[in-house]
């Protein structure tokens, strides 16, 4: 006998949540933590989550003397009436309920509880429409909660105005959620998209690991996609709009400083750069390589640098000098066309091929996200002001992997990456960033990201960061808890009103014809120029 | 069918004499008295007892090697007038023009009226709402109630037909009540599984 | 206030030395030994000489002396009808005279068809001619021995009554105490004496014709009518003068003949045996004509009970085994020891009157005269006995 009703609102405090007594018929098996349910106060309607399980017994002797295997009769008779379980809820919203449906408005933070006897029951796909908005406009679903076949809609709009994070363990599915993300904010329009593509794996079809193949970003959405990449050698076998390729020229001390591990120096070593750049500027880079034993030892009597420190940089320097995509220079108008680009709405991938180390991305990464910040801040400005919406640059979402490496403490201060989200919004600029170590990231950095995804997550430290600046941690913890170790997310922050537990949606056939035309584009072989960047779409 | 008349009344119970010596009515049967043309008093047998019906005279050993169990009674015939059986009754209720009422009485059966058993019918009529399993479990007389009400719910769950369902309402009912008294829950479950 | 017991332990210890110092079973030995000398005829024609004589009560051996008689199988179904009664007496306290008898009767039939019939009945009695023996003059007033022989009329009276009512035969009349109403003995005028005994020998008339045995048990008996024959088979002297005893042994032996019962003469009868039958010497029985009382002891299981039925009972041998049968039989089925038969203990049952209902009886009679409009505050007596406050 199923009915909606689960319990009923027996206590609790305003600060900690409700505890709510199960009906006797309702088995705690039925549901789950983390999962959103509704209490029906009687005036307003409050929509939580259920973050704790208890089991009690009215008299303790139960538990000394349980009933004998047989006896069912007083088994199920002590079922609901001597042992019985509560659920803790914490109400994240609240709705205020009024007669009059033209004075009803939409689901607010909550500033009351309900009185004792209050009815909890499961939230219906009305509750979830409510809450999260219905499909249209930049609402997209991006899942579903875990028992239910009700989509749970996420504002794409609010998630690209923040900085965000999908995080959790290896395994977890991070990069499919991104593509289903991706997907969305493509779909949507709600921004352009500049993924920084380690392993090239957004772009074209990918084999997973089970074998089967996946679509590309590319595939999906066809000419809306722009793919560059740093690989000659591959871009030439794989679809490639442009390969790009970086200058010396462009490489800058702090990127020196956020390669300091990667290339194994010291800090020392590291500061010598800053040293070099301020004695010969934009040269700096070319002329470290160029010099000679003697030509240290000068400059680092004028300057006051370490020598070995000097002739350690240009060692590991002209290591990286060898790399095949780095040119003696470079024109920034490569980058710059890039933001053209997505100044038209476009979404371009940056795929790094063989490329594929820490180093090179990091510093690939670095130099263009420097560049393109740069330049959204001279559009910004000018926007401010025209005031002419023409000016308004888009939105722009930077998607970025193995982000501790660029946001860890250490350096967090000093990359393009950390800057851009501490600015949060204010250039148009934001990050979603990926990552399995949420520790390895800068608090402060951490605290400024508006929406986070997270998958499982079991080593304490990780646990504690990604709810770095999350009201009611401590409830949210047993939802993270409970999720499954494969597709089972927690969804909370600026995007969402309230935290969520979601059962991801499947990046598979039906969802391509859900977001893609039905076609593939891979058919198209041959994108000219002028299509990609003469067209407004 | 009159199975006793009653010789003490109070406001919570009553104590009939049996008209049949040695056989009372069950333990947790239902029983009733006709207060009036359609108003019968429900009551609840918890306990009986048999003894001499003056109080001045105590039964003393009557068998002997060949003479013992019913033959005693064949051997001393006055036994039969010189001894008497009674049970006692917990009001549970009224039936007034068909409709039940669970609770004490609001006065107590006269003495000397008769008291009848309770048919299927008007067993299964006056147990449809377990209320008055409160009146059972509360009240202050020297009796083991459990086990009492154990064999009124035994009868019940027989007199209905065997109804499970009833019975395992009964049993939550039961539960609730004693939900601060496991053990003595347990008493009182127990003793129903094992019987049926 | 309680008894002070204290004050009377002493004089019991004192009272019960005195009599243990008696040695009594070596008297009683010597008292069997004598009757096993006893010649039934010379002793019957010793005793018939000198009964005038006598001041003692003596019984007269029908047939032997020491004899033991055993007791024979009880019929396959028997029935046996015991009455008792009880009364409140006249009460000085009260407004009214009056008296009230109650009666009540035991009916137990055994064997193949076992049941019981127990009633009692209670009579009022207040009219003149209830109150005085003699009306006019009110004159013998019903009350102490008199008021017991009209109890024990109405006792017979119920006895007769239940046993007519019986259907089943064999059947046996019992009652408690003795038939001989020697206690009338005293009575004067005359004419008392005749109404009470015109009416008791009518119901032992009717016992007779109705072929239904009557007779008395007395328990734990305190006769000595046996013993006193024994005394006079002992005398060597022929008129009986003890002041001039002639044999110091005899006036020894004698003596101590005085104190011993016929129950602990007849200590030697077993297990339902019972003596031979003796006749009474009571001057009352003179009067009883064909009822003359006799009477004989048995053992039956515990103590020796004596037993008394007018000669038509004793004298028919198959009556009296009959009889004996019954009675030994009752005493198996007595739940008491030493046993009691059962009939007559159910008899006594209901007729008891107690506490509570005598009490119950004096309110009734003060509400009926608050009904009238009198209230009755009772002698002060009476009512600080009854509410006895501090």
């Amino acid at each position: 006998m199923r009915r909606t009703r689960l319990g009923l609102v027996t206590g609790g405090t305003f600060k900690t949540g409700l505890g709510v007594r199960l009906d006797a018929d309702c088995t705690t098996e039925d549901l789950r933590v983390g999962e959103m349910v509704v209490i029906e106060g009687a005036s307003n309607r409050y929509f939580g989550m259920i973050t704790d399980m208890q089991l009690q017994a009215t008299d303790p002797r139960l538990l000394a003397s349980p009933p004998e295997a047989g006896s069912t009769l007083l088994a199920q008779a002590l079922t609901g009436t001597v042992n019985y379980a509560t659920v803790e809820v914490k109400p994240m919203l609240m709705l205020e309920l009024k007669a009059d449906l033209d004075e009803q408005r939409g689901p607010g933070p909550v500033r009351t509880i309900p009185m004792h006897f209050a009815a909890l029951r499961k939230a219906s796909a009305m509750d979830f429409d409510t809450v999260f908005g219905k499909e249209g406009g930049t609402n997209f679903a991006v899942g579903t909660p875990v028992p239910m076949d009700i989509p749970i809609r996420l504002r794409l709009d609010r998630f690209v105005e923040r900085s965000n994070g999908i995080f959790g363990q290896s395994g977890t599915g991070k990069s499919f959620l991104a593509r289903v993300l991706l997907c969305g904010v493509i779909r949507t329009r709600a921004a352009a998209n500049l993924i920084f593509d380690m392993h090239s794996e957004y772009a074209f079809d990918k084999q997973t690991e089970d074998g089967h193949f996946v679509r590309g970003l590319r595939d999906l959405f066809g000419p809306q996609i722009l793919v560059y990449s740093l690989d000659e050698g591959a871009a030439a076998r794989r679809n490639v709009d442009v390969t790009l390729a970086v200058g010396l020229n462009q490489i800058e001390a702090e990127d020196i400083m956020l390669l300091a591990d990667e290339l194994d120096l010291t800090s020392t070593t590291a500061a010598t750069a800053g040293l070099l750049g301020d004695q010969y500027g934009k040269e700096w880079l070319r002329q470290l390589l160029a010099m000679s034993a003697d030509d240290v030892a000068e400059f680092c009597q004028s300057s006051g640098a370490h020598p070995e420190a000097t002739r350690a940089l240009q060692r590991k320097l002209r290591g990286v000098q060898r790399r095949a995509y780095l040119k003696e220079e470079a024109p920034f108008s490569l980058i710059d066309e890039m933001v053209a680009a997505l100044g038209r709405g476009r979404s371009i991938i940056l795929e790094f091929g063989r490329f594929d180390n820490p180093l090179d991305y990091m510093l690939v990464a670095n130099i263009v996200t420097r560049r393109i910040r740069r330049l959204y801040q001279q559009k910004m400005e000018r926007f401010e002001e025209t005031k002419a919406e023409t000016d308004r640059p888009p939105q722009l979402v930077i998607t970025l992997e193995e982000a501790h490496k660029f946001l860890n403490p250490a350096v967090a201060s000093q990359t393009i990456f950390g800057t851009i989200a501490r600015e949060m919004r204010k250039y148009n600029v934001t990050l979603m960033v990926i990552d399995q170590r949420p520790s390895g990231i800068d608090p402060e950095v951490m605290s400024q990201l508006g929406t986070r995804v997270t998958g499982l997550l079991t080593e304490e430290r990780d646990i504690d960061a990604v709810f770095t600046g999350v009201g009611g941690r401590s409830f949210l913890r047993g939802a993270l808890a409970s999720l499954d170790t494969r597709q089972q997310v927690l969804l909370m922050g600026h995007a969402v009103p309230m935290p969520v537990v979601v059962q991801t949606r499947t990046y598979d056939e039906e969802f391509y014809r859900a977001v893609g035309s039905s076609g593939s584009w891979t058919e198209d072989r041959e994108i000219n120029a002028t299509d990609i960047w003469g067209k407004k779409q | 069918m009159r199975i006793g008349e009653i010789v003490e009344s109070t406001s919570t119970h009553f104590v009939a004499e049996s008209l049949d010596l040695g056989r009372p009515p069950e333990l947790g049967r239902l029983v009733k008295v006709h207060l009036a043309e359609d108003r019968d008093l429900c009551a609840v047998v918890c306990h009986g007892e048999t003894g001499s019906l003056d109080p001045g005279r105590r039964a003393v050993r009557r068998s002997t090697e060949e003479v013992y169990d019913d033959q005693v009674y064949r051997e001393h015939p006055q036994l039969e007038h010189v001894l008497r059986t009674q049970f006692t009754s917990l009001a549970v209720g009224v039936i007034d023009k068909e409709v039940v009422h669970q609770g004490l009485p609001s006065q107590p059966p006269p003495l000397h009226y008769s008291v009848h058993g309770c048919d299927e019918e008007e067993t299964t009529r006056f147990t449809q709402d377990l209320y008055y399993f409160r009146l059972l479990l509360g009240v202050p007389v020297r009796i083991p109630v459990e086990l009492v009400l154990a064999g009124h719910l035994r009868w019940v769950y027989r007199g209905r037909g065997h109804d499970e369902e009833w019975l395992q309402v009964a049993a939550r009912e039961v539960a609730k009540l004693l939900k601060q008294d496991y053990e003595r829950l347990a008493t009182v479950l127990y003793a129903i599984e094992r019987d049926t | 206030m309680p008894l002070k017991l204290d004050l009377l332990g002493q004089r019991i210890t004192e009272m019960v030395q005195a009599s243990a110092a008696e040695d009594r079973g070596r008297w009683v030995e010597r008292a069997r030994q004598l009757l096993d000398s006893v010649g039934p005829e010379q002793l019957r024609a010793k005793l018939e000489e000198r009964v005038v004589r006598l001041p003692w009560l003596v019984g007269i051996p029908d047939g032997g002396v020491n004899g033991a008689f055993e007791v024979q199988e009880c019929p396959s179904s028997f029935s046996v009808v015991a009455a008792d009664g009880s009364y409140i007496a006249p009460d000085r306290h009260s407004p009214f005279r009056f008296y009230v008898l109650n009666t009540g009767y035991a009916v137990l039939t055994y064997g193949r068809q076992p049941s019981a019939v127990l009633d009692s009945s209670a009579q009022l009695y207040f009219q003149e001619q209830d109150l005085y023996l003699d009306p006019l003059v009110r004159s013998a007033p019903v009350e102490g021995a008199r008021l017991s022989a009209k109890m024990c009329l109405a006792e017979m009276r119920a006895l007769l009554e239940a046993a007519e009512r019986v259907e089943g035969r064999p059947l046996v009349a019992l009652r408690d105490g003795s038939l001989i109403t020697w206690g009338l003995q005293t009575e004067d005028p005359a004419f008392v004496q005749e109404r009470f005994l015109t009416e008791f020998l009518t119901y032992l008339e009717r016992f007779d014709a109705l072929g239904i045995p009557l007779v008395s048990y007395i328990s734990y008996p305190g006769a000595r009518d046996v013993v006193n024959s024994l005394r006079v088979w002992l005398c060597t002297q022929g008129d009986m003068d003890c002041a001039r005893c002639p044999s110091a042994d005899v006036e020894q032996f004698c003596r101590a003949l005085r104190e011993i019962r016929d129950r602990e003469l007849f200590g030697f009868l077993q297990d339902g045996e019972r003596s031979d039958v003796f006749g009474s010497k009571s001057a009352i029985l003179n009067r009883y004509g064909l009822h003359r009382i006799h009477f004989f002891y048995m053992n039956v299981g515990g103590e020796v009970v004596r037993l008394e039925a007018p000669q038509w009972v004793t004298g028919d041998s198959q009556t009296l085994r009959l009889v004996q049968a019954l009675i030994y039989d009752q005493a198996r089925r007595s739940a008491i020891h030493p046993p009691y038969p059962p009939a007559l203990q159910e008899a006594h049952e209901e007729a008891f009157i107690s506490g509570s209902d005598r009490r119950l009886v004096q309110l009734l009679v003060e509400r009926s005269l608050a009904e009238r409009g009198f209230v009755y505050s009772g002698s002060a007596k009476s009512g600080s006995k009854r509410r006895r406050g501090v």
